[in-house]
């Protein structure tokens, strides 16, 4: 038997079918042993669940039973706060995750700069210095004047030193105009 | 007090942190105000060309402590901006001209440039008050300098 005649037969057993399909399902059940084994085994739980079925009586009227209800509803329903004494305590611990966040944000934020700028690398490097001669003809001298703070690349001329050492001789072409 | 989610909140409080790594690099890496100044150094009390002006009388004692020269005077001076990790050329006379770029560290590259062809390059990083100097022997035993500070104003 398909489900569909299954819940029919359980809507006729609880007679909730329109009288032309309860006819049509009462005629099926006469002839039908399948169905009406079915009918049976309802008929017998509605039974059994009727007569055992629990009956919870309230201890007072509903009116008062529903009233309680409701308030007891209402009060929770309150703001927190309100039930609560005014404390400083209640105030700081509202403060106390967003500081939190900002002090983390700014501990990582200085451990960052340390990290990404100012490393020991970067530390050497500030004392590095890389000098190139891009002309095979000039040769340069560096050094640093640590009492006046200057850094100073000396050009001269190669091929005129090696003619007339130990004086440096003026560079070719002059850069002054 | 809302209840958000702890993961929610470290999601936050990291995002900002990422933010505030983003906002923090940029500054570090600045554009540079610079001047540069071609100098011309004699033993002579005058320059022969009337456009060359003596520098200012404590330049021309700190540089009289490490030169022997005894004038000094300014052929040309120009005051620049090397944008970050960008760079900028100072023309300073036909023959004479640097190109500072702006570098990592922070770090600048310094070009000397002499009649258009690259003489030398040296790279270092260039501190608050300290002069970076290219110094070279000139005719008649006089020399020239360009000499490379950061300025303080912006």
């Amino acid at each position: 038997m398909k489900a569909e005649q299954q819940l029919k037969l359980q809507a006729w057993v609880d007679g909730e079918l329109p009288e032309g399909e309860a006819r049509q399902v009462a005629e099926l059940v006469r002839v039908d042993k399948e169905a009406q084994a079915i009918v049976g085994e309802l008929r017998l739980a509605r039974s059994i669940l009727a007569g055992n079925e629990p009956e919870a009586k309230l201890p007072e009227s509903p009116q008062f039973y529903w009233n309680k209800i409701q308030r007891e509803i209402e009060r929770l329903g309150k703001p927190e706060v309100a039930s609560r004494p005014a404390s400083w305590i209640f105030s700081w611990r509202r403060l106390l995750v967003p500081l939190s966040g900002v002090a983390l944000i700014a501990f990582l934020s200085v451990l960052s700069m340390n990290l990404f700028h100012y490393t020991a690398v970067d530390e050497g490097l500030k004392h590095l210095v890389e000098v190139e001669n891009l002309s095979e003809h000039v040769g340069s001298i560096s050094y640093k004047s640590q009492s006046e703070n200057m850094f100073v690349v000396y050009l001269y001329n190669k091929e005129q030193e090696a003619e007339k050492d130990p004086e440096l001789e003026p560079m070719d072409d002059t850069l002054v105009q | 007090m809302s209840q958000r989610p702890f993961s929610r909140r470290v999601s936050s409080c990291l995002l900002a942190f990422l933010l505030q790594c983003g906002s923090v690099s940029p500054t570090v890496a600045a554009e540079l105000k610079l001047e540069a100044k071609l100098i011309w150094a004699t033993n002579e009390e005058k320059s022969p060309d009337p456009s060359h002006k003596p520098v200012d009388p404590a330049t021309a004692e700190k540089l009289r402590k490490i030169f022997k020269w005894k004038s000094y005077f300014v052929v040309n001076r120009l005051v620049k901006v090397v944008p970050s990790r960008g760079s900028n050329r100072f023309e300073l006379s036909k023959q004479c001209t640097v190109e500072i770029r702006e570098l990592e560290g922070p770090r600048v590259e310094v070009k000397l440039i002499g009649d258009g062809k690259e003489v030398h390059k040296t790279t270092k990083s260039l501190s608050r008050g300290e002069w970076f100097t290219y110094a070279g022997d000139d005719k008649n035993e006089s020399a020239w300098f360009v000499i490379i500070t950061e300025l303080d104003e912006k």
